[in-house]
């Protein structure tokens, strides 16, 4: 199972690199969108892997990690997803004006010789 | 009043916010108040972080803030410190003159200059303040969030280019930012930056190699933001084509990157580390002295005045950088100095960039490389009369603050510039025991040769737009831009004048900097207030 | 303490004459010929103080944590320093009175004149040699601002630039040797630095503070190779040129050199340095002087080498030799500022200063023409005038030096040799231009100058025969106050008479003379043939256009080198980042044991990997499809947040699950909204890959397969690692009874971490507020600008963004069905809200899922009935919501403090309803209703903001003809 997962992690963020690194704003922002992905699996993959222990506290649990999954990576998954949206839709927006102003959707606003 | 005095270290972080969120309730119009409230909370800002500053160095004890009370390392902490205060102050001078300058034209050009300007004081501030790192994160994209808007504000094609340059840029950080954060919380279960500071002697040896990997990662966020070569392309664009009171403003985001690094690589890899201690200083030494020549590559490069302004905020982090590396604590504290001196004598030239640029000679198209110039005999029969030009008194004016911001940017006597560039010197000097060492040596021929293209660059670009264009044309200023940038140069002259005592400030905080006991322990042992029982 | 206010005098002066009318002339002049004087005054005072080697100081703290305090320190060589500047000052202050003309606005004049003086008084009365630093730096600036006095005159500008590049590289240069110095003597101080003198010499600094400190002198003193910047700094007016560039300023490097002769001097490197550079400097300046046109060049090449003669003194290691040196610092600054002042009425009367035009003038000026006489035959080295003692103690010098043949031979032959040129140049200055026939063609017609302006040049040239005529009693005193610190306390025998008898200095003078005057006549002959027009075998390489050559150069390099070092692409950039971070990352992970944890793993479930399966083609087939289908792209994309999506409710996550798939549609749905202004891209006509581009793609795909396996490895090494000591049980352990929440995910948002949340609808409403911003000015591209085709096929009166509503009534188009639905649908979304609101302290939702909902019920409702038809039937104003939304936050974070607690402190209140029961009401849910706010009018903001951009179609086409239509079918 982690393996399966670690390789998850590598697959989302190797495609994201990837796809940063051509020149056209949407690819890029596709990139960014699937890196986003591999990050928050990422951080949610440093709390232990817990089958159906969600971190609801229900009566006569003890309080560790053996019994529920760790909160805290959700938490900072939780703030990162939402702060990876909003950066997202701005990024969508810059890259439409960008498009707007210079007629092409090469990152550089330009297309190379 | 007694009683908020407790919450004084919250403020600079509220004070924006509540202004942003009224700002944003005052609807579109009604200017005139707005313009004032921008700038009346600004200015208490300042207040702000100057009271705190009193406070902490008064007592020298550090303020902990326990938010929503939940003692560290489980809750978030706000911890006011010399250095944080220090900063606090240098954002509210630099932002209250950025503000000031905004009004004459800027403030107007498009909707939402107000509040972003708030938040973005609430960013810089919080990433200041903050003592956990995921929170820190938030307060970097609270900056950065607003930062986006700020560098795109008026649009334009320039802007746009640059800014969509500037925040992939910054999304790529953002994301290399939360792996780091996540391998260290991985390793040492905690985010409480006293806490990890803490735990990272006891971490075994089989997982250091973990430990340090995620910490070289987050340190590449701080490096972009630090502009730090070969992360700074972006830089030099994206500010010369931001509106001048928000480059100004800017020039206080390279020193939230090195900040980061400062409070981390102190607090983290300090000599009680362990194994870990002084971890990655070659890294911070050789990227600041690439970051000086680099500089200095541009400044001779560039012929205006706006690329000029932007390759001295690189010079200034290249700089910074280079003095933390060399690791010693009279070196940091002389570094102190120079972050105060040179964040305002660059925001000052970059308000000025614009004003200047005003100067007639517009259109005039640069020649790519100044041609060399032919030999002349000046008879004076020959040339125009030996009669001087009268200089109109704006002109003037413009002309005087232009020459302190430059000598203050090239480190130039008499003013902070030089003393900044020659305590660090002494500094570096006096710490090496008979002889110099290498590195003394490099520092030196760095710091002086990049202030020399400095003068050079300067003395270019002022020729051309003060005497090229002889004083024919008299520039339009408005009072407030005025009063800004003067305000700027005057901090600065008074730095100089008082350099003993900021000097004695700096070094008690580059002392406590070094020695992070005081600090993780006022952090740890700070206790959370009894809950009050239920009320039935 | 009062010596400095003899040091502010000056500046404060410079103030008030920039504050006196620009045009006053006669009050600017007096204000400076007054403040020179009072100075002037004053040191004479302290003469009695300082004869016999005594010290005067005073200091003031500046900066001591780094030794740099402010310490004036007067002694001989300092007053007599100081007793010049001040003289000389006051002297050029009333000629310049008369020599600025009328209508030139002097204030700015007078005021930099000023701080010169001060800024010069600064540098020869510091006793500490950071503070003497500071002063040079000043120097040099003004010196700048001076030169540019005419700052409408090309020459001007250039000449400017150019002293202030050489004099401040130099400046830096001391700069770096004075900490070397300092730091080998253990002091700034110069008291400390002069009893040091053996340490000094001893330690390995030694060689390095030497060379960089002699830079520093050379450049001030325009030396060798650094003399080309005097020539052209004479574009300055003509007081200037007397004052800074010939008595005083240029004169600092020399002094510089005389304050450390006791710490640097003695030693080989010093003589081969100093001498060496002295020596040259006194040929070149000599030869080249001999050949110039323009009389203040003349003037400042003859400078360039007298002073060459002084440095070349203090470099021959010899106490009477230093002594000279001294010596010759005053009778040269005498008679080069009357010969000036002299050039100056010349200028000022014909109109020109070029040799070849003037001559004869005696006639027309007599008076001035018999001080310019005098005062040449000076610096000639004529007897019975001063130039001729320092000249004669130096020629003995040189015959009494011991050292290898070559120089006990060389040294006396160049002296005399440079002496000849000096006699023919001052020929040509002080013969040619006023004896023989009168010049016809002068711009102006010649006549004396007023009475005040030749006051000056008088008391000058009366100097120089004083002291030439009766020197022990004139000058010898002071000589002797000047010299002691120099030679390090004692003095060694001199004797200041004019007649030593037959020796072979005598001859040495007379060859000189003498042969100077043939090679007059000689020279003044070739020149009537044309020939020796230019300075010969040195006119190719001029120092000048070395310079002027070598700084282009040196841009043309940095430009070619930034191209390299930092790029504009941001592919670069990006590729950059990513190699960096790897290469750190494996950098530091390096040399440390490495290895796989050991933690019991989690049996792996096949459907599991089969979902992971999916999702990775997904991720792929997004990357690969992102640049021509884009649709599919977005569709794949999608899939992968599913797939993502599952794995937080597999791995029990089920907070993540829900704020993950509602923020999938959004995003999605923005996505979608944005596909229209991108431009349309053809697989079919896609452009050939060149090779580059193959390159390219391939070290990218390297790179991502790179930092794709890191990210892997990294997650997996973490993976397998027992749990850390993590702080989070007592999460687990407080939420219910502290935080009032079952649901620690929650409870940490709204509580635990609430400060991270208020951070981060901050930034949702900075990002919605930049792209309402930002598209207020959204310039769609031009063919995009065209109205769907539907929408083209509709009667002009119909107002609509919908596509293809059959008939004027907009709703009752294909969109009727799904229109009305939503419209139904919008109260259950909301009733889903607030389910997921008020369930989310204990379950699954919270705030921001029920914003983002409501806002997809919005969103619906957009899309399913057009923006016109909803804005018109609703009214929504997000900014408010943002604005209250914060408010709330805020406030309940507040609502803490006022009890006493600190921020955003959560207090549960457990009431009993009559029919609900008992019901938990933690503080926490307002906080959760300013999310929920922020949430819905963000989300809201930038949607409608973005969908808005599909009217600009129609305010830009009213109602599109068929022609249009047409048209844009075939573009399409």
């Amino acid at each position: 199972m982690e393996e399966a997962l670690a390789l998850v992690v590598g697959v989302l963020g190797g495609a994201g690199v990837w796809l940063v690194l051509r020149p056209r704003t949407f690819q890029v922002i596709m990139g960014l969108t699937l890196l986003s992905y591999a990050v928050n699996l990422f951080i949610f993959s440093m709390g232990s892997l817990l089958l159906d222990s969600p971190p609801i506290v229900a009566e006569g649990l003890p309080p560790d990690l053996e019994h529920y999954t760790d909160p805290m990576p959700q938490s900072l998954v939780l703030t990162a997803i939402v702060i990876g949206f909003a950066t997202t839709a701005l990024f969508l927006v810059v890259l439409l004006a960008s498009r707007g102003l210079s007629g092409t959707d090469h990152v550089d606003g330009r297309e190379e010789s | 009043m007694k009683a908020l005095l407790p919450h004084l270290v919250l403020a600079p972080i509220l004070l924006p916010l509540v202004t942003a969120a009224v700002l944003l309730l005052l609807g579109d119009r009604r200017r005139r108040i707005k313009s004032l409230l921008n700038l009346v909370s600004t200015l208490a800002g300042l207040v702000v972080a100057v009271a705190m500053l009193l406070r902490v160095d008064a007592g020298g004890e550090i303020g902990v803030y326990l938010a929503a009370n939940w003692e560290a390392p489980f809750g978030i902490v706000l911890v006011a410190d010399r250095l944080t205060a220090l900063l606090l102050v240098l954002v509210g001078v630099v932002g209250l003159c950025a503000a000031l300058y905004a009004e004459a034209a800027w403030a107007k050009v498009s909707v939402f200059f107000h509040p972003l300007f708030q938040i973005q004081l609430m960013g810089l501030n919080g990433a200041f303040l903050t003592g956990d790192l995921f929170n820190l994160f938030v307060f970097f994209e609270v900056m950065l969030a607003a930062s986006y808007g700020l560098q795109l504000h008026g649009t334009g094609w320039p802007r746009v280019r640059s800014g969509l340059h500037y925040i992939a840029v910054n999304l790529l950080a953002s994301s290399l930012f939360l792996v780091g954060l996540a391998v260290l919380y991985g390793v040492l279960g905690t985010l409480n930056m006293a806490d990890v500071a803490e735990k990272i002697p006891l971490v075994p040896e089989r997982d250091r190699g973990l430990m340090h990997a995620g910490a070289a990662i987050l340190s590449v966020a701080f490096l972009i933001k630090a502009a730090i070569w070969p992360l700074n392309a972006w830089l030099v664009p994206a500010y010369r084509a931001a509106s001048a009171p928000v480059a100004a403003l800017f020039a206080l985001m390279t020193k939230v990157g090195f900040y980061a690094v400062l409070r981390l690589w102190t607090l983290l890899f300090s000599a009680g580390a362990g194994a870990s201690a002084g971890f990655g200083g070659p890294v911070l030494l050789w990227g600041g002295l690439a970051t000086i020549a680099f500089a200095t590559v541009g400044l001779t490069a560039s012929l205006r005045l706006g690329r000029i302004a932007g390759f001295a905020i690189l010079l200034s982090s290249g700089t910074l950088f280079a003095a933390l590396g060399v690791g010693k604590v009279e070196v940091t504290s002389a570094a102190l100095y120079y972050l105060l001196s040179a964040t305002m004598a660059v925001s000052a030239l970059f308000l000025l960039v614009e004003l200047v640029e005003r100067i007639g000679n517009k259109g005039e198209e640069l020649p790519g490389v100044e041609p060399l110039p032919a030999e002349d005999i000046n008879l004076d029969d020959e040339e125009l009369p030996l009669v001087g030009r009268a200089i109109p008194i704006s002109l003037a004016v413009l002309g005087l603050a232009y020459m302190a911001a430059a000598i203050l940017v090239a480190g130039l006597p008499p003013l902070s510039g030089f003393v900044a560039k020659f305590s660090i010197l002494d500094a570096v000097v006096s710490s090496e025991g008979q002889g110099i060492s290498s590195t003394g040596w490099l520092l030196l021929t760095a710091l002086l040769l990049s202030g020399l293209a400095a003068t050079v660059a300067l003395a270019k670009a002022g020729i051309r737009h003060f005497w090229a264009s002889g004083g024919r044309f008299v520039p339009q200023l408005k009072s407030v831009e005025v009063i800004a940038v003067l305000t700027l140069v005057f901090c600065c002259i008074g730095l100089t004048l008082f350099a003993e005592p900021v000097m004695r400030y700096t070094s008690a905080a580059a002392q406590s900097l070094y020695e992070p006991r005081a600090y993780i322990d006022t952090v740890l042992s700070m206790k959370a207030l009894p809950r009050m029982e239920e009320s039935p | 303490m009062s010596l400095f206010v003899l040091l502010l005098l000056p500046f404060l002066g410079s103030v008030v004459t920039a504050l006196l009318p620009t045009r006053a002339r006669t009050a600017l002049a007096g204000c400076a010929g007054l403040v020179s004087t009072v100075a002037a005054v004053w040191l004479l005072g302290l003469f009695p103080q300082v004869r016999d080697g005594g010290v005067v100081r005073a200091s003031l703290p500046w900066l001591p944590s780094h030794g740099l305090d402010l310490v004036i320190r007067i002694d001989g060589l300092a007053w007599m320093f100081g007793v010049l500047v001040t003289v000389i000052g006051a002297l050029v202050a009333l000629y310049a009175r008369y020599y600025m003309s009328p209508e030139d606005p002097v204030g700015r004049f007078f005021a930099f004149f000023l701080a010169f003086l001060g800024a010069m008084l600064g540098v020869v009365l510091s006793g500490n040699l950071i503070q003497l630093v500071v002063f040079w730096e000043l120097t040099s600036l003004v010196s700048f601002l001076l030169i540019g006095y005419w700052h409408h005159r090309k020459d001007a500008q250039r000449g400017a630039r150019m002293s202030l590049t050489v004099t401040g590289a130099g400046g830096l240069a001391l700069l770096a040797g004075v900490i070397v110095l300092g730091h080998a003597a253990g002091s700034y101080e110069l008291d400390a630095i002069l009893a040091a003198g053996d340490r000094i010499q001893a330690s390995p600094l030694y060689p390095a503070a030497l060379v960089l400190i002699v830079i520093g002198a050379l450049t001030k003193s325009a030396q060798f190779p650094f003399h080309f910047w005097l020539p052209r700094a004479m574009a300055a007016p003509t007081p200037v040129s007397a004052y800074l560039h010939s008595a005083t300023m240029v004169k600092a490097g020399v002094f510089l050199l005389a304050r450390l002769w006791p710490v640097l001097a003695g030693t080989e490197l010093w003589f081969w340095v100093v001498g060496g550079a002295g020596m040259s400097t006194l040929l070149l300046g000599a030869y080249a002087a001999m050949f110039q046109y323009d009389l203040k060049r003349v003037l400042a090449y003859s400078t360039v080498s007298h002073l060459g003669l002084i440095t070349l003194l203090f470099g021959l290691n010899s106490k009477l030799a230093a002594v000279a040196g001294v010596f010759h610092i005053m009778n040269h600054a005498t008679f080069k500022a009357s010969l000036f002042m002299a050039v100056g009425v010349v200028d000022h009367e014909t109109g020109t200063r070029d040799v070849r035009r003037l001559s004869g003038l005696l006639r027309a000026m007599p008076y001035t023409g018999t001080l310019a006489m005098v005062a040449s035959g000076a610096m000639a080295g004529v007897p019975l005038l001063n130039g001729f003692l320092s000249k004669e103690m130096f020629f003995a010098e040189t015959v009494f030096i011991t050292g290898n043949p070559w120089v006990e031979i060389g040294l006396p032959v160049l002296a005399t040799l440079a002496s000849l040129f000096a006699v023919v140049y001052s020929l040509r200055f002080g013969y040619g231009i006023f004896f023989g026939p009168p010049s016809t063609d002068l711009p102006r017609q010649p006549h004396e100058a007023p009475r005040w302006m030749r006051i000056p040049i008088e008391v000058l040239v009366m100097s120089c025969l004083v002291v030439g005529i009766a020197p022990s009693v004139s000058v010898g005193p002071s000589l002797a106050a000047a010299a002691r610190p120099v030679v390090g306390g004692v003095l060694p025998a001199y004797s200041l008479a004019i007649w030593h008898g037959f020796n072979l200095p005598l001859a040495m003078s007379f060859v000189a003379i003498v042969g100077g005057v043939f090679a007059y006549r000689w020279l003044c002959r070739q020149q009537a043939r044309g020939r020796f027009d230019d300075t010969p075998l040195l006119s190719r390489f001029s120092g000048r256009r070395l310079f002027e050559s070598g700084l282009v150069l040196v841009t043309r390099l940095s430009r070619q080198a930034l191209t390299v070092l930092s790029t504009r692409r941001l592919q670069m950039q990006m590729f950059l980042i990513v190699v960096v971070a790897l290469g750190l990352a494996l950098l530091a992970s390096r040399g440390v044991p490495f290895s796989w944890g050991e933690r019991a793993r989690l049996p792996a479930s096949p459907p599991f990997v089969l979902l992971w399966v999916i999702g990775a083609v997904c991720a792929v087939g997004a990357a690969f499809n992102a640049k021509y289908h884009r649709l599919i792209a977005i569709t794949l994309m999608g899939g992968a947040g599913l797939v993502v999506c599952v794995t937080f409710v597999w791995f029990s996550a089920p907070d993540l699950a829900l704020t993950q798939i509602v923020v999938e549609v959004v995003t999605t749905t923005l996505f979608l909204l944005g596909l229209r202004w991108l431009p349309m891209r053809r697989e079919e006509l896609r452009e050939r890959v060149t090779l580059r581009q193959r390159v390219r793609r391939g070290r990218d795909l390297v790179l991502a397969v790179a930092a794709g396996s890191g990210l892997a490895a990294l997650s997996y090494a973490l993976l397998t690692r027992p749990a850390p000591q993590s702080i989070s049980p007592f999460f687990l352990d407080r939420a219910l009874p502290e935080g009032g929440g079952a649901n620690v995910v929650n409870v940490m948002l709204v509580d635990f971490r609430a400060f991270d949340t208020l951070g981060e609808i901050t930034v949702l409403c900075a990002v919605a507020l930049t792209v309402y911003a930002l598209l207020r000015r959204f310039r769609p591209p031009a063919e995009a600008m065209d109205l769907p085709e539907q929408q083209r096929v509709l009667p002009p009166d119909v107002v609509t963004d919908l596509v293809k509503p059959d008939t004027a009534d907009e709703v009752r188009g294909y969109m009727m069905v799904p229109g009305v639905i939503t419209r139904l649908l919008l109260p259950v979304v909301v009733l889903v809200a607030v389910h997921f609101f008020l369930r989310g302290h204990n379950q699954p939702g919270g705030g921001f899922v029920a914003g983002i909902v409501v806002a997809i019920g919005m969103l619906m409702q957009y899309i399913a009935s057009g923006t016109y038809w909803v804005e018109g039937r609703t009214n929504i104003h997000p900014v408010r919501w943002m604005g209250y939304g914060l408010l709330a936050a805020v406030a309940t974070g507040l609502g803490a403090i006022a009890i006493g607690y600190p921020f955003l402190t959560s207090h549960t209140a457990h009431l009993t309803l009559p029919i609900v029961g008992e019901v938990h009401f933690p503080s926490a849910t307002f906080f959760d209703l300013g999310v929920f706010a922020v949430v819905v009018g963000a989300v809201l903001l930038i949607l409608t903001a973005l969908s808005h951009q599909s009217l600009r179609a129609h305010h830009h086409h009213p109602a599109q003809t068929a022609a249009g239509a047409q048209k844009s079918r075939r573009a399409g």
